[in-house]
């Protein structure tokens, strides 16, 4: 479990910085340190779930939520959305000035 | 000059380990010998054969030697001495579950591909994971 956290953690830090070896290696050695942290733990210790749920949030954020952005000529960047950037549809855009409840689930469908 | 040619690729396919390789070779080599007797022009589209036929997967003893110089540069490794064609990452090397899991890791990288975690999970030795990549098409 907690290895394939750590797996998914650290592929999803690769994808989200590809690129920038700075802040790769400086993300690869916090979530390193991360996981030495509570490598000691007996595997019964009851923080280890929560901490592994954590670990997996935060590789799919790193995946789908953040995107590198590079500064071009003036004050134009250029983003990197890549095949994992999760995309909204956009669909809100086209019910103009209404009041639009965003519950997560049924926003935009009735 | 052309007997030379085909002499050579004959030489390089007979070195690739994968039997339908060197068979579809064999046959892509023959074939126009004949072609290139009965008409010279015929050597442009023999060179196009010779080209597609050449993929050659890799090699295991070239997949052990890259693995071993990306061990040797891993920090936790207690000996590079130690590293050896049927080396235990635990057990020998010394490494725990979790650098297991860096090698692995590092291992993608090195040969460009995925590993799938069901794979990753069973890649405990140098010997697996070279095996791992020679049975992988898309290693590079």
């Amino acid at each position: 479990m907690a290895l394939q956290a750590y797996r998914h953690l650290l592929r999803a830090a690769r994808i989200a910085f590809e690129g920038d070896v700075r802040v790769l290696d400086a993300a690869r050695q916090s979530i390193r340190q991360g996981f030495r942290d509570k490598a000691t733990l007996p595997a019964s210790d009851p923080s280890i779930p929560p901490a592994i749920q954590h670990a997996e949030e935060v590789a799919s954020f790193l995946r789908a939520n953040l995107v590198q952005g590079k500064k071009e000529e003036g004050d134009m960047y250029k983003l990197r959305i890549h095949k994992d950037t999760e995309r909204g549809d956009n669909d809100t855009i086209k019910l103009g000035n209404q009041d639009i409840k965003m519950d997560g689930k049924t926003c935009c469908s009735s | 000059m052309f007997r030379t040619t085909i002499l050579r690729s004959a030489a390089r396919a007979a070195a690739v380990i994968r039997p339908v390789v060197v068979s579809r070779v064999a046959i892509g080599a023959v074939a126009p010998r004949v072609a290139i007797r009965a008409a010279a022009p015929k050597a442009a589209a023999w060179q196009a054969v010779r080209c597609y036929s050449a993929a050659g997967g890799l090699d295991k003893k070239d997949v052990y030697e890259r693995i071993k110089a990306l061990l040797s540069g891993f920090d936790k490794v207690n000996d590079p001495s130690n590293i050896t064609e049927t080396a235990h990452f635990a057990n020998d090397l010394g490494l725990d579950s979790l650098d297991t899991v860096e090698v692995v890791m590092a291992i993608e990288e090195e040969f460009s591909i995925e590993i799938p975690d069901k794979d990753a999970d069973t890649i405990h030795s140098v010997e697996k994971a070279v095996e791992y990549i020679v049975s992988q098409p898309d290693a590079n």
